[in-house]
Parts: structure tokens; sequence; C-alpha cells
């Protein structure tokens, strides 16, 4: 099976900053994917850069075998890529049921229903008519999550999914994620919980200064010297 | 011919480059466009009206009420209404800078008239070879270049100025590193007004002042920063001197009408071109 | 309480309907330029209030749709009503050539875009003299129409109020609310945000043209000055941050109160009137920034369709 994303010696530049330094991955389907590294290390840029929301400088991204690095991110999405973002960007003076019906989708009926349900996963079906700006954090957290589903999408990027968010809503998170990959999608989360990263993803990703530093098993990246180098200090 | 063109192109782009810092300081530390930089410009040129009209002060002598007068307005304006809205959507503060010029453009008109007015100083040429230049825009370049000159002395040397130059990139940073964010957006609303007053002041001697005057030169001006890339500052200045050169250069084509159309037409050309304007700049 | 306020509404639109008859020329013509206003700004709420891309010179539509109806009345002879939708339909490719450039620009770009149009405009009138008269301005052959032209433009804010009904409580409106929110987002979300900004605009341009092509009619006489005026944009502007921006009503609400004030007090005393509206957007923004109708959403929890 060939791999469903490929980042192929990104460099991403601003100004006199290289925030990814010529990182390359490959991502493999029915896969949960993590990528830690410390603060500034680049996995937000890098997220951008695959998404369209900034134009990578040097390398090429293919998303099943076609390249997409160069379009824009409403196209990307169109692919089969969807994302959610560090700081929550749900609409506020939308509903939580506008929220996922305003995701471009053809039929309103389907889409109506399929909302629905959405919310109904999460266990949010009482809050759909609420301003989505009333909601606390971690319902916002949720509704962001499901709209990325909306479309049913290939290739999921969460960035940082646990932050802010309590236990009990965590491990719902966490066991919808699992369930996303048992129906054969690809989830790429970045995350600073390590417990997450560690209970979660089958493989992990670490970055340094915008470089890839290592990528392998949960248990072998705990213990790489040169990870715990690059959070610890020197 | 071209020769005279491209220099008075570039005597003119002086003065818009000045009038630009100040409305680039304001963007750069607070992202704020301040729709009111142009009107702010004429209560400059109406100060030295009023001055050589009643106390007969030589118009040159008059930037030294001017820029501190507005500085201080300046000052105000961010304190009472800006200070509010700089943690709002960017068209919050577009809409209430809007609000402002209307406000400041009308309470000239019902104080100064909107006859026009001019200020009758320094008339002919000086000529140099084969070519020949307005005094009042050989001195209002000279005056142009020292002013520009002092306010990057300021945000270069100074503490105070490489403060705001700090604000002007991360915001968080620098309160981290204990700056006063607040007392530095009043400064840089304040150094911009001063420039835009210089501006106003030195134009006085050369074109009709009435309370309309400033619009012309909002536009210009933000076309200059576009040009030089937002956040910017020294880019600001070629925005500027580039901004005279075409004018000036296309007045050789073009009929004056026209012209007008010329800086519009750039503008929307850049901003499609290269958002973050011709030099490196933040968009 | 919903089939009472329909019914009120019907009762209001009969009134206004059967008005001329018993109104006085004053009257009608206070009406006429009411309706007016509640379609410029309403227009101007399609744009702005939806997608919160601040349309700065929104009356360049306005002037277009004048010249055009104008010149096609003058030149060419044609019945007013159709040169006014022409006008409208001129608008619109306006619109089109001036939104498709702008509008790629982030917000707060697209406003300084817009911020020069006017002059452009005056500069392409000037150019064309032998067609728009210049600065002469441009004469209609006279015509006494004041009460057609009322039930025009009625129609004309009518239709436009109607149609920001059908948006806002349609996904289509929902996405150009997007927009307004969270750009970024909507684009990840997989909205072409530049295409829907396109057509908002393309839309919002439409009655300020055909309105244009109606008061050039009501004018008998088009000149530069008076249909591109920064007053005018800067009332619309008022006129719906005051009622209420994004809402349905809001900007009727917004012509209604201002416009009402505007003839009764302030026309009187220009700089003045134009000081206040300065003040009331300074205002409105700092402490009021949904307007009216936005405030009392809030606050009584009430549904979108305000």
């Amino acid at each position: 099976m060939p791999p469903i994303l490929e980042v192929d010696g990104v460099l991403k530049r601003f100004g006199g900053v290289t925030a990814v330094d010529r990182v390359s991955l490959s991502l493999e389907a029915r896969h949960i994917y993590g990528l830690i590294g410390p603060n500034g290390s680049g996995k937000t840029t890098l997220f951008n850069c695959i998404t369209g929301v900034e134009q990578r400088d040097e390398g090429e991204i293919r998303f099943k075998g076609r390249r997409i690095d160069g379009l824009k991110p409403h196209q990307i999405f169109h692919e089969g890529i969807g994302r959610t973002f560090q700081i929550i960007r749900v609409f506020p003076e939308l509903t939580a049921l506008e929220n996922l019906l305003v995701v471009t989708t053809t039929d309103y009926a389907q889409a109506r229903a399929r909302a629905e349900e959405l919310l109904r996963f999460v266990k949010l079906e009482g809050l759909a008519g609420e301003y989505a700006g009333n909601l606390s954090y971690g319902q916002q957290k949720l509704v962001e999550f499901i709209r990325v589903l909306m479309t049913d999408p290939e290739l999921i990027l969460l960035d940082e999914p646990a932050a802010g968010v309590n236990r009990t809503l965590l491990n719902d998170l966490l066991d919808a994620v699992r369930q996303l990959r048992d129906r054969g999608k690809t989830v790429l989360l970045v995350e600073h919980d390590m417990k997450v990263v560690m209970g979660l993803c089958e493989t992990v990703f670490v970055l340094d200064h915008g470089e890839k530093l290592a990528e392998g098993p949960p248990g072998v990246i705990q213990t790489d010297e040169r990870v715990i180098e690059a959070y610890f200090g020197r | 011919m071209l020769g005279q063109v491209v220099i008075s192109g570039l005597l003119a782009g002086a003065l818009y480059a000045m009038v630009a810092l100040g409305l680039g300081l304001i963007f750069g530390v607070m992202r704020v466009l301040n729709v009111s930089h142009g009107p702010l410009l004429m209560l400059g040129a109406y100060t030295t009206f009023w001055l050589f009209q009643w106390l007969g002060l030589n118009p040159y002598l008059s930037l030294l009420v001017s820029m501190p007068l507005l500085f201080l307005v300046g000052m105000a304006l961010q304190r009472l209404f800006v200070r509010r809205v700089v943690d709002a959507p960017e068209l919050s503060s577009l809409l209430l800078t809007f609000g402002v010029s209307i406000a400041i453009v009308n309470l000239a008109q019902l104080a100064f008239t909107a006859d026009l007015r001019s200020v009758e100083y320094l008339t002919g040429s000086f000529v140099w070879g084969p070519f020949a230049f307005s005094k009042s825009r050989v001195i209002a370049c000279a005056f142009a270049i020292v002013i520009t000159t002092g306010a990057f002395l300021f945000l270069r040397r100074t503490r105070l100025g490489k403060a705001v130059r700090a604000v002007s990139q991360s915001r968080e940073v620098a309160q981290v590193c204990g700056i006063d964010v607040g007392r530095i957006h009043m400064l840089a609303f304040g150094i911009g007004s001063a420039l835009a007053a210089a501006g106003g002041s030195l134009v006085a001697v050369m074109v009709a002042i009435q309370p309309e005057m400033g619009q012309v030169y909002t536009f210009k001006s933000f076309l200059v920063i576009v040009l030089g890339g937002a956040g910017n500052y020294p880019g600001a200045l070629l925005g500027g001197l580039l901004l005279g050169l075409i004018e000036q250069l296309s007045s050789l084509f073009l009929t004056t009408q026209v012209n007008e159309a010329v800086a519009y037409i750039l503008l929307v050309l850049v901003l499609l071109v290269r958002p973050t304007g011709l030099l490196k700049g933040r968009a | 309480m919903k089939r009472g306020l329909l019914a009120a509404f019907c009762v209001l639109l009969l009134g206004l309907a059967v008005y001329p008859m018993a109104g006085t020329g004053y009257g009608i013509r206070f009406m006429l330029q009411l309706f007016m206003w509640i379609a410029l700004a309403q227009s101007w709420n399609l744009i702005s209030g939806l997608t919160g891309y601040v349309s700065f010179g929104h009356i360049a539509f306005f002037g277009m749709g004048a010249y055009t109806a104008g010149i096609l009345i003058a030149k060419l002879g044609w019945p007013w009503l159709l040169a006014s939708l022409a006008g409208g339909v001129g608008a619109m490719v306006l619109a089109l050539v001036i939104g498709w450039p702008c509008l790629r620009l982030k917000g707060p770009y697209f406003a300084i875009s817009m911020l020069g149009l006017n002059e452009v405009l005056r500069v392409a009138v000037s150019y064309f003299e032998g067609l728009t008269g210049g600065g002469s301005g441009l004469s209609l052959p006279a015509l006494y129409a004041s009460v057609a032209i009322y039930y025009s433009m009625g129609l004309v804010a009518l239709a436009v109020t109607a149609l920001t009904y059908v948006i806002v409580t349609s996904r289509f409106g929902l996405r150009l609310m997007t927009i307004r929110e969270d750009e970024i987002a909507a684009e990840a979300m997989g909205i072409n945000t530049f295409r829907y900004k396109l057509y908002a605009f393309l839309l919002s341009a439409v009655g300020p043209g055909i309105v244009g092509g109606l008061a050039a009619r009501d004018q008998s006489y088009i000149e530069p000055i008076s249909v591109f005026p920064l007053i005018m944009t800067i009332t619309m502007i008022v006129m719906v941050l005051f009622g209420g921006k994004g809402t349905i009503w809001g900007p009727v609400l917004g012509a209604v109160l201002l416009f009402t004030l505007q003839e009764m007090i302030w026309a009187r005393f220009i700089y003045v009137h134009q000081l206040l509206f300065g003040a009331i957007i300074v205002t409105v923004v700092l402490f009021m920034p949904r307007g009216i109708l936005g405030v009392l959403q809030q606050k009584y929890n009430l549904p979108r369709t305000i």
C-alpha cells in the first residue's frame, strides 16, 4: 500500500528563521501518528504547510500520490484532508449545528443527518441550537473535532486535541480517534501531553528546531537519548 | 526633461515617505490602519496657517508648534479611543478611525469654514543647471529628510525607540521583557501624528488648505506602506520615493486627472501581486 | 407572536402602498428617499455586515447605476424603469471588475483598496466627458414621476430586505458569516472564501445600482459630486452600524431612525450633521459594535432572523 501522505524535504522560512528544515515523513493509512517536539520546533508550521495555510519554500507534499503543495486550504480540504487548530476556531456566532452545516457538502438533508449523528457521537445533541461561542472550552473542542469529520476525510490532522480538556472528555476523544483508525482513517496529531501520545499513537515523529530528530514507536522514542536531550536541555 | 522629472519625483517622494512613516509606525506597532492620518496632516497645515496669519510666524518655524501639538492630539486619540479596539478585529479599528476622521474633518469645516486658505511665503525656484525646482518643494524635502532621519535615529539608537520596534515585532514578547505596551502604543500614535503634522506644515506653503485636503494623503500613505511592506520602516522610505517617482513619471504620459487614478491602480496591482509589499513586510 | 408580527407587517405594507393617494408631495419624496436609504443600507449590509469585509467605496455602485441609467435615458431614450434595471446590471459589472482583484485581499487591505474607488470613478467620469457630461453633469428630459418612483424604490427596498432574509437563513449565508468569524477556519472547512465574497459583493451592488438609476430619474440631473459623495457612503455605514450589522432588520431600523432625524434636524446644518455621524460611528464601534438590534439579540437571545 502506498503511503497516504508523503512530506518530502519540506523547508519553510520566516525571515531569517527556518521553522521547518527539510523534514520528510511518510504516513500509512489506518494508522495513528504523533508529532511531538519542544515549543517552537515547527510542528504547527508543518501542519500549516500540509494544509495550505502556509506555502512551503522547498520540498514536496504528496497526498495519495498527488502533489498538494501549492494548493489553497479549501482545495486541500476537498482532497480529503481535515484539520483542527491549536487555538479553537469554531464560529462563535453560529450554533453548534450550524458550525457543522457550513462545511462544504452537497446534499443539505444528508449534511443535516450527518451533523446530528456526529453530535450524538460526542453526546452534544442537546446543545445543537446553542451558539458555539457560549459553549464551554471542552465542548467547543468537541465541536471542532466533529466538524472535521463532516465530510469523512481520509487524513485527519489534530493540533493539540488534548489541550485544556478534562479527563473524561479526553478519554471519549481518544476512543473516537481509535474508532476513526479502525474505519481506515489516518490520524496525525500534534500533542504535548506525553501520556496521550504514548497511549494513543502507533508511530511518533519528533521535531526539534525544525528538523526531524527521530521516528518510531512510542516506547523506542521515550528512551531515545536525543529526544530526551531536546526536551530537557543540553 | 527626464532628469527634472526624476528629481521632482524624489523631492515629492521624501515628503510622502515621512508622512507614510507616521502611518506605518501606527500600523506596525498596533496593527491599526489610521484612516484619520490625512485629517491629522490637515490640522498641521491649519496650525501653520493660523500661526502665519496671526503672528506672522515663519511656516518652517511653525513645525516646532504643529509637531508637538499633534503629538499630544495623537496620544489623546489613542488613549481615548483607539486603545479600546486594539484587540478587536482589525475592521473595528478601521471603522473607528474612519469615524474619527469624519469628526475631525467636520470640526475643521465648522471651525475654519471650507474656504481655501494658503500661506504665501515662498515663491520662485532654485535653478541648478538645466533644472528648476520650486523653492518650497526643495525646502520641504530637506525638512522631511531631517525629520525622517531624526525618527530613524530615535528608533535605532534610543531605548524608547527600541521598545517601539520590539512591540512592533511581538507584543507578547515585549510585555514579557517589561515594556509598558500601553505607553508605547500612545507614543507611537503620537509620533505618527506628529509626522503627519510635519507633512501638513510643509505642504501648507505649497497647496490650498481646506478641511478635506488630507484624504488624498491618507490614501497615498497607505499605498506607500503597501509598497514598502507593512511594518517595514525603512521600506516606507523606499515606498515613498517610489511613489513620488511614479507620479512624476506618469504625469509625462497621462493627463493630470488620470494621474490621480494611477496611485489607486498601482495600489490594487501591488496588493494583488505581493500582498505583503514589495519589500519584506508582515501582512 | 409571529403571526401578530406578520399581520402588522402586512398592514404596514398596505399602508405604504396606499400612502401616495393621501400623502403630500413632500411626504412622498420623504418616503421615496427613505426607501432608497433602506435599499442602500441593506445592500451594504450584505457585504460588510455578513462577511465583515468593509466596503468604503460602496457609493460607487450608486453612481455607476445613476450614470448608466442616465446615459441610457438621455442619449438612447430608454424608458426609465428599464434603464434603472440596466443601472443595476452596470453596477454588478463594476462590482465584478473591482471585486475580482480586490476581494483576494484580506479584510483591512480590501478596505483600503475600496477607499480610493470613489476618486477613480470621478476621474473616469471626467475622462469620458462626451458620454457623461463630465463636470457639468448630465441632464435628463424632464419628467414628473415621483409616485411611480416611490413605488419602484419601495419595491427595491423590499426586494433587498427579502434577499437578505433568504440569505441569512440559508447555508450560503452561514458560509458568508464564517468569513466574518474566522476566514482561515472557513477555508480549512472547504469554503472557497473568494468565491463567496464575490457573490456577496455582486449581490450588494445591484440594489445601489438600481436605486442610483431611479434617483437619477427622480432628480433629472446627475453630476459627479452628487452621485459619488463620501457622505453617502458614510450615511450607509452609520445606518447599518447603528441599527445592527449582520442582522436583517438592523439596516432598516438604522435607516428609518437616522434618515428621519437627518431630515428633521440635521440637514440644515450639514457639517454638524456629518460630525454627528462621525461621532455615532465612533460611539457605536466603541460601545455598541453590534448595533441596536445586535445588542437586543444578545440580551434577549433573539433568533438570527431579526
